[in-house]
């Protein structure tokens, strides 16, 4: 398969250029009507993302389709083509297949794992198809890159573990509760930070919600957007009772939850654990209050170094990863060439079949008084010599394409079985 | 034919323990499949140990101790392999599987009583009741030993391979919970039904050996703990410190019972 991908990526392009080079939706197929009106490729698909934008392409001449299609590209952006040579890459065949299997499953992206690139890819791919400028060929790619991409989610963790501080905080959470359902939740302070990391607790079920804050009205607002209750500040002790994980966002100086505070509450809790997330700074919790009995307690610092050791897990993961795509790279590419040798297996077949049938018809022609097992014995003898004349040539058709050159021995078949000539010259 | 079954399976569980620690540490899926498919192979092994024993003695396998031992090991991993499928709990064997294999070479240590150590129906319950209540306890003492040291990973805020391998607390108190629950009536049935039966056969409910003795410490423990649980709030680090306790009080009481002359055998 003459396939081929062109393009630059957060690897190493600069962001000006990539900026330059980012095709918005409309402009993309003008682009793609214009790249498939050249001739010079059958097929082509356009991904553009803030961190890459790229060209797959088939023609049978990859060299200069390549630079006719990026030609296109610069031109459509204003951008002078010199200037991208440099950092250009281009993959065929069997590279281009692993890269756009690679970068489907997020192991090419900025952020290992991240889960916008295959939607992306989704996206660019149905765009393609609108435009009609996908085939055959990029359609069967696509189509495995897709389910690869799948796969590499579900059967390694390189997606599992956050790698945003308030999503890290949810997980801290989960390790802690199991399930957040029906959990409570108080927001200490009303900023942006806390009330994005109490959404996600919210859809993970957390309920009921409070908010304390100095400024009541503010209190209220965020209440009302969260759907949660506006506690006074002075009541905090009752609240940290009620809840199990609490959040904290304030300005203040000073830590405004106490030791002694919460060693009054715990108590009341009857051994229920509770889980600080501080993202103030300074801190709003007092740094001794997590050496209480099932009392958790993460400050910023402690959340970024989770976040840390979770890129570190998705780095590991990403190595099962690799793994994974490099074996179906080799099993798409066998399944690919399967289907370059097959036409011509079977009309091999097809030809031996047909001189088999004609011959046997023209000897009992002549034997008009062969009995019935005269006339099985000649057909299965026929039969037998037939499939083990045939069975040399297509082991070695199949050994060829899964070694990759084909086509050598696929021109040798037709020439010597006389294929693709008629049937009887 | 049983010892070379028994043997065999043996070998097993030391294969199944390796490498359900090393999936512990290492995280790599063909480890724990290699670990279920030797847990499986051992456990197979193990039961046509028991069946030949049974057929050897023509009675149930388990009226000595080491007998009996040897049944709750594979009632303790038949569990342990359901459990890890039903509730995912993927690393429940590097905690369970260590356990089973050293109560199972325990077993072994001796050789297995030929003549019925304890006869009657009451025995035969007797034993039955303490089997399942010593299997709830293995699981006990696993949540526990999970639930500190995932504990110690959310305090120390520096995940490391156990963070991401152990469930979440809550998930590992509710297991230590539910198995002293479900343990604590058959341990305590058996106790009873033992001194019954130790007063009619013996003439003397005090006429105990050193496994009865120490069995009344480890029950003991698990009665102060559920105590704790149901009525005083205990939850998480220091129910699993009890639980702990009160295993290592059972070990001691099989220990007894296998190595110190006594009314079980030994």
């Amino acid at each position: 398969m003459p396939l081929f991908v062109a393009g630059v990526s957060h690897r190493n392009a600069p962001v000006e250029l990539r900026e330059q080079l980012a095709v918005d939706e409309d402009k993309l197929r003008e682009v793609l009507r214009d790249i498939a009106a050249t001739g010079v490729v059958r097929e082509a698909l356009i991904l553009s993302t803030c961190n890459r934008v790229e060209v797959y392409a088939v023609a049978e001449v990859p060299g200069e389709a390549r630079a006719a299609t990026f030609r296109h590209l610069c031109s459509h952006r204003g951008v002078d083509s010199a200037s991208v040579d440099t950092v250009l890459y281009t993959h065929t065949e069997s590279e281009a297949v692993r890269h756009a299997f690679r970068v489907a499953a997020s192991l090419d992206s900025m952020m290992l794992g991240e889960p916008q690139i295959l939607g992306q890819v989704k996206d660019a791919f149905a765009l393609a198809q609108s435009c009609e400028t996908i085939g055959p060929a990029l359609h069967t790619l696509f189509t495995q890159a897709f389910a690869v991409a799948k796969k590499v989610r579900t059967e390694t963790e390189i997606a599992r573990h956050a790698v945003s501080v308030s999503f890290a905080a949810v997980e801290l959470a989960k390790k802690i509760f199991a399930g957040l359902v029906g959990r409570g939740v108080l927001l200490v302070g009303a900023g942006k930070m806390s009330e994005l990391a109490a959404r996600h607790l919210i859809d993970q079920g957390a309920f009921p919600l409070y908010v304390a804050n100095r400024t009541w009205a503010r209190a209220q607002e965020l209440a009302r957007a969260l759907a949660g209750t506006a506690v006074p500040f002075d009541e905090l002790p009752t609240a940290l009772a009620a809840v199990d994980i609490v959040i904290a966002s304030t300005g203040a100086p000073d830590p405004v939850i106490k030791r002694e505070t919460v060693s009054r509450v715990i108590p009341a809790r009857r051994g229920r654990p509770l889980f600080f997330i501080d993202i103030a700074v300074p801190r709003d919790v007092e740094d001794t209050v997590d050496t209480l009995d099932g009392v958790y307690c993460y400050d910023i610092d402690d959340l970024k170094q989770v976040v840390d050791a979770n890129i570190r897990e998705r780095a590991r993961e990403a190595h099962r990863a690799e793994a994974l795509v490099e074996r179906e790279v080799a099993k798409f590419l066998v399944r690919l060439g399967d289907v370059e040798v097959i036409p011509t297996i079977v009309s091999l077949r097809e030809r031996l079949e047909a001189i088999r049938v004609g011959e046997v018809k023209r000897t009992l022609a002549r034997l008009p008084d062969a009995t019935p097992e005269t006339r099985a014995a000649l057909e299965a003898m026929s039969s037998a010599i037939v499939n083990k004349i045939l069975h040399a040539p297509i082991t070695k058709l199949r050994e060829s394409s899964r070694a990759g050159s084909p086509r050598s021995w696929l021109e040798l078949v037709h020439e010597l079985f006389g294929l693709g000539r008629g049937r009887n010259e | 034919m049983h010892l070379t079954l028994l043997t065999l399976a043996i070998v097993g569980y030391v294969a199944a323990t390796g490498l359900a620690l090393a999936y512990l540490v290492q995280r790599d899926e063909l480890l724990h499949r290699l670990a279920a498919l030797a847990t499986l192979a051992a456990w197979i092994l193990h039961t046509g140990a028991l069946l030949a024993l049974a057929i050897d003695l023509g009675r149930p396998p388990f009226s000595s101790l080491p007998e009996a031992v040897s049944v709750a090991v594979w009632v303790v991993v038949l569990l342990e392999m359901w459990l890890e499928r039903r509730y995912g709990l993927s690393r429940l064997g590097a905690f369970v599987l260590p356990v089973a294999l050293a109560l199972s070479l325990q077993s072994t240590a001796i050789r297995p009583l030929i003549v019925p150590a304890l006869s009657g129906a009451w025995v035969w319950v007797h034993i039955g009741l303490a089997l399942v209540g010593i299997a709830a306890f293995v699981f006990n003492f696993a949540g526990a030993l999970m639930y500190l040291l995932q504990e110690r990973q959310l305090r120390a805020k520096r995940p490391g391979a156990l963070y991401y391998s152990l469930p979440a607390l809550a998930t590992l108190d509710r297991l230590t919970y539910r198995t002293l629950a479900l343990g604590f009536p058959f341990l305590t049935t058996g106790l009873l039904l033992g001194v019954l039966w130790a007063g009619a056969a013996w003439g003397s409910v005090f006429a105990f050996d050193p496994l009865a003795l120490l069995s009344f410490i480890a029950w003991a423990v698990y009665a102060a703990t559920l105590a704790g649980r149901a009525v005083g709030g205990w939850h998480g680090r220091r129910a699993a410190y009890f639980a702990i306790l009160g295993f290592a009080a059972l070990a001691l009481t099989l220990g007894a019972g296998l190595f110190l002359p006594g009314k079980h055998g030994g």
